[in-house]
């Protein structure tokens, strides 16, 4: 053969296999011909837009044929086709649906400039055990004066607004930030201007800028707003322009002011500020933290007080999402994605056993000379369109799950809010689809296409299925080893869902409502706060329905302030001398543990007496005394925070309560309120019963004392505390939802696989029972064959979630990872699962009647 | 498709004499190329307007690579209606006066 035909040859590899099998030889001989007559470039011109133009529409033709005789076999088998398709609903639905979550809180990128070179500095502190916490103001403005790697730092705080004036008070949360933050973040104002640098000075004039929800909800998004002064905190500010949605997403809140930086009057320890960093162009996170920790050993030698704080960096997306929901999200998609592979194992196995039954009209299609790519193909199809039709309604059953989610979850457990299916997502959706398709049809038609013909076109052809039949007890077992791995993790999350429900709480949240006010620095100065809360706090107890009523600077589980600080003690301790251990502090009112139910367990609580000068009175938790003192008495001993000269003096000791998250103690330091109050004050009252009940009297009294103090954050304790358990039972809710799907389909799977062999051996059966065979043993037969995949199967199940049973340690409390109890119980399970679905069919083989068996060949 | 009806209308061809009949008679403006002319056969026979011959009508003159079709009842049929469509509408076109009273 010549190149140019040989060429030719090569280009007619685009046509579909059954096209050149018919008319490739031919299309050679016309070339040959054409060659011969006018061998020219035109000729190759010519040849060239030929294929261009017909390959494409043989190609077309063919799968047009496939799918039309795809859709005459789905029409055929409604009910097969019925349960493939929502097997693969399910799957694709949740996978999607998952994924949506993923996507949204992981995936997408941040809406910052180039957010990959933007870096949140924390503090950190080893020999405290600190190892992401808050930046203090001076640290802020040494790493900004000596960092290279940086092109600028930027810094935001946290703060409650008042705004007034216009239509009812309203109180807000927002940031003070530095001027640098914006253009640090490569956002821009949506209307006006963003802060000019000076404007943090103290001392320049006070200007604000406010969200865009603020704006549009009290605003009616007039443009004339900048420019005009706002009422806030009681002092009036310019608003100089709206801020981005972006901003909003990093600080939270809907007001933002200059964070004023006055030098003298910060402290090195005070952790209070936020600070954030765009990296130079060209310079990775290593050589930063790299450079950051010079930087900080240099700091710690100028200023001794912090020489055991160091930086840690922080990529906006690990600071933005934490271990906890980031592990979640992942089990979650991990969970989801069993889920798939079992339903693509099952449904591989239902074409299977399909196949099968249509052996004969593969045959009799291979004798008519179709080929096997194009069986194969053809099989594929099948198998593809089959998966679309599931996938179209999993993705739409995903936008109603995430919807559904999305209305279940308390507001802020997830860092980027509004998640929904993008088209990004959807595209995921399509690609899984077709990814399902081919995977549970891979086997399938590879089987289906070399079948052997001679064999398949005899009649006592009952033995084909020898290496099928392997494949399917495989995939059988593949499914159950996946939904043991799920249901041992659906086990552990569920019990730990348990133990945190079951923790004490320290104190009684029934009963109890709960809500903040925030005083503004101009009209209550000095201590005018104090007089104003004691006077509120008289007047509730005498709405009809409160009994006790009380004032926390972080009521527990609440929006309040949190704060931790470093302490030591003053003389005698446990602990080596000169050492401190981060305290969860709170300034409460006299009546705090009374109202909360918190047992005064030694000494005496707060007094109305506690007043400025006697500031140096503390109450600890149980768990604070026993960390300093161990079982000696604390009463009368003293405590000191970090920048404290003079000591406080235990006067008692109250019982320890839950009060950051469930899973974790906080041993806690309490201050008296009758001096400290803080700008942000959570106020809670116990009432006789209906919580909601006593809220009109509530804001009737507040309104008597300051008609321009708005109420913010008002909910029942048992809101706040259900809250904060809200990740975990949604992890665990969803886990077991999708170990139920898994071990519903493994076991259908399973069944499947059996009935599936017995009635293949049907005549085999019959023949050992003509023979004697007694039919308790043809039951055991059957049992043993199908028990001996099971169990292979759970096996593997248990040994993979053994080996994945670290990754779940962030997620489980309260029992241990590797629970005895829980692989047992899931093996046990599952073991009777297998034997109920191994049992149908082994006792239908074993009533088989050797007559009409022997009859039916 | 009317133009391979009309090429093995009078008698069998193969692939490459019906490419170039095709191409003699439109004085080489149509000029069909391998691809599209076997697509079309495999069409037509589908539909029954050609068949292909079982025995070679000029044996020792060809290869026995070569396949010959002819055409079918139905497809005569089809390539008569299509005629008298054709001719219907030149018919039409003289009348007024687009195309010249004679060939």
């Amino acid at each position: 053969m010549r190149w140019p035909e040989r060429l030719y040859r090569a280009l007619l590899r685009c046509y579909p296999a059954e096209f050149r099998d018919e008319y490739a030889s031919e299309m050679a001989q016309s070339f040959r011909d054409q060659a011969s007559a006018a061998p020219s470039a035109r000729l190759w011109r010519d040849l060239l837009a030929d294929v261009a133009l017909t390959a494409p529409k043989e190609h077309a033709h063919v799968l047009m044929n496939d799918l039309r005789y795809t859709a005459r076999m789905i029409r055929k088998a409604p009910a097969f086709t019925t349960a493939v398709v929502l097997t693969v609903a399910l799957g694709i639905g949740a996978n999607t649906a998952i994924f949506t979550f993923v996507y949204a809180e992981m995936l997408r990128a941040l809406p910052f400039a180039e957010p990959n070179r933007l870096m949140q500095l924390a503090e950190k502190n080893d020999t405290l055990h600190l190892p992401n916490f808050g930046a203090s103001v001076l640290n802020y403005l040494s790493w900004s004066e000596q960092t290279q790697t940086f092109e600028r730092l930027g810094a935001m705080g946290f703060a409650s607004f008042n705004l007034s004036g216009q239509g009812d008070p309203e109180q807000f949360t927002g940031s003070p930030i530095s001027p640098s933050l914006m253009p640090l973040l490569g956002v821009k104002p949506v209307a006006g201007r963003a802060f000019l640098d000076g404007e943090d000075k103290p001392g320049s004039a006070p200007v604000v800028m406010i969200s865009e929800g603020l704006w549009t909800r009290r605003f009616g998004r007039e443009p004339s707003l900048v420019g005009r002064n706002l009422t806030i905190n009681g002092i009036d500010y310019t608003v100089v322009g709206i801020a981005p949605p972006a901003l909003g997403l990093l600080t939270g809140g809907d007001i933002w002011i200059p964070l004023t930086i006055d030098p003298g009057r910060e402290n090195r320890l005070n952790h209070v500020i936020q600070v954030f960093g765009r990296l130079k162009p060209g310079v990775n996170a290593t050589q930063a933290q790299a450079e950051l920790d010079t930087v900080a050993t240099r700091v710690g030698q100028q200023y001794p007080e912090v020489k055991d704080w160091g930086i840690h960096l922080l990529t906006m997306s690990d600071a933005f999402v934490g271990p906890q929901l980031r592990v979640g999200l992942l089990v979650l998609l991990g969970a989801v994605g069993c889920v798939l592979l079992i339903a693509c194992a099952n449904i591989a196995n239902l074409l299977l056993a399909r196949a099968a039954s249509r052996e004969k009209e593969i045959a009799i299609r291979t004798a008519m000379g179709a080929s096997q790519s194009r069986l194969l193909r053809q099989l594929l199809a099948e198998s593809i369109v089959l998966s679309m039709l599931g996938g179209g309604l999993g993705m739409l059953g995903a936008v109603w799950a995430v919807r559904a989610i999305n209305g279940t979850l308390p507001p802020n457990l997830l860092p980027v809010p509004d998640v929904g299916v993008d088209a990004t997502v959807l595209l995921f959706a399509v690609g899984m689809t077709v990814i399902t398709g081919v995977l549970f049809g891979i086997a399938p038609a590879w089987h289906g296409a070399k079948a052997d013909l001679n064999a398949m076109l005899k009649q006592s052809a009952r033995t084909t299925g020898g290496s099928r039949s392997r494949l399917r007890s495989g995939l059988a077992a593949a499914e159950l080893a996946l939904a043991t791995v799920l249901l041992i993790g659906a086990g552990l999350l569920g019990q730990s869902l348990l133990e945190l429900q079951r923790v004490r709480l320290g104190f009684q949240p029934d009963g109890l409502m709960t809500f903040q006010l925030s005083l503004p620095a101009a009209k209550y100065p000095g201590d005018k706060g104090s007089a104003f809360y004691r006077e509120l706090l008289e007047s509730l107890r005498t709405v009809p329905g409160i009994r006790d009523a009380a004032i926390s600077s972080g009521l527990p589980f609440g929006a309040g302030n949190y704060t931790t600080t470093p302490i030591g003690t003053v003389g005698k301790s446990v602990l080596p001398a000169g050492t401190a251990i981060p305290i969860d502090w709170r300034i409460v009112s006299p009546d705090f543990f009374r109202t909360l139910g918190i047992p005064l367990l030694r000494g005496r609580a707060f007094t109305d007496a506690d007043d400025a000068a006697a500031l140096s009175v503390v109450i600890v938790s149980q768990a604070t005394a026993q960390k300093f003192w161990g079982t000696d008495d604390p009463i009368g001993r003293e405590l000191l925070r970090a920048k404290d000269v003079k000591g406080r003096t235990v006067v008692g000791v109250v019982g320890d309560v839950r009060s950051t998250a469930l899973n974790r103690e906080s041993p806690t330091l309490y201050y008296p309120s009758p001096r400290g109050i803080w700008p942000l004050m959570d106020v809670v009252v116990r009432t006789n019963g209906q919580p909601e009940s006593v809220l009109p009297g509530i804001r009737q009294k507040v309104r008597a004392l300051d008609s321009e103090l708005p109420l913010a954050n008002v909910r029942p304790m048992g809101e706040w505390v259900a809250n904060n358990a809200a990740q975990p039972r949604l992890n665990a809710t969803l886990l077991a939802v999708f170990a139920g799907f898994a071990l519903l389909i493994a076991a259908v799977g399973t069944y499947g696989v059996l009935a599936y062999s017995v009635s293949q051996r049907t005549r085999e059966i019959g023949l050992r029972i003509a023979l004697g065979a007694q039919r308790g043993r043809v039951l055991r037969l059957v049992v043993r064959g199908g028990m001996t995949m099971a169990l292979a199967g759970i096996g593997i199940g248990v040994a993979c979630a053994l080996g994945l049973s670290r990754v779940l340690a962030t997620l489980v409390f309260g029992v241990p990872v590797r629970d005895p109890a829980t692989f047992v119980t899931v093996t046990l399970v599952l073991t009777i699962v297998a034997l109920a679905a191994c049992l149908v069919p082994a006792v239908r083989a074993s009533r088989v009647d050797p007559m009409v068996s022997l009859r039916e060949e | 498709m009317f133009h391979i009806l009309v090429a093995v209308a009078d008698r069998e061809r193969h692939g490459y004499a019906i490419m170039q009949d095709v191409q003699a008679r439109t004085d080489g403006a149509l000029r069909l190329g391998p691809g599209t002319l076997y697509g079309s056969i495999k069409r037509m026979l589908h539909e029954g307007l050609i068949e292909e011959l079982d025995d070679r009508p000029d044996p020792e003159n060809d290869d026995v690579r070569r396949r010959y079709y002819r055409i079918t009842p139905a497809g005569r049929r089809i390539a008569k209606q299509e005629s008298a469509r054709l001719a219907k509408l030149l018919r039409q076109a003289r009348a007024t006066g687009l195309a010249p009273k004679t060939a």
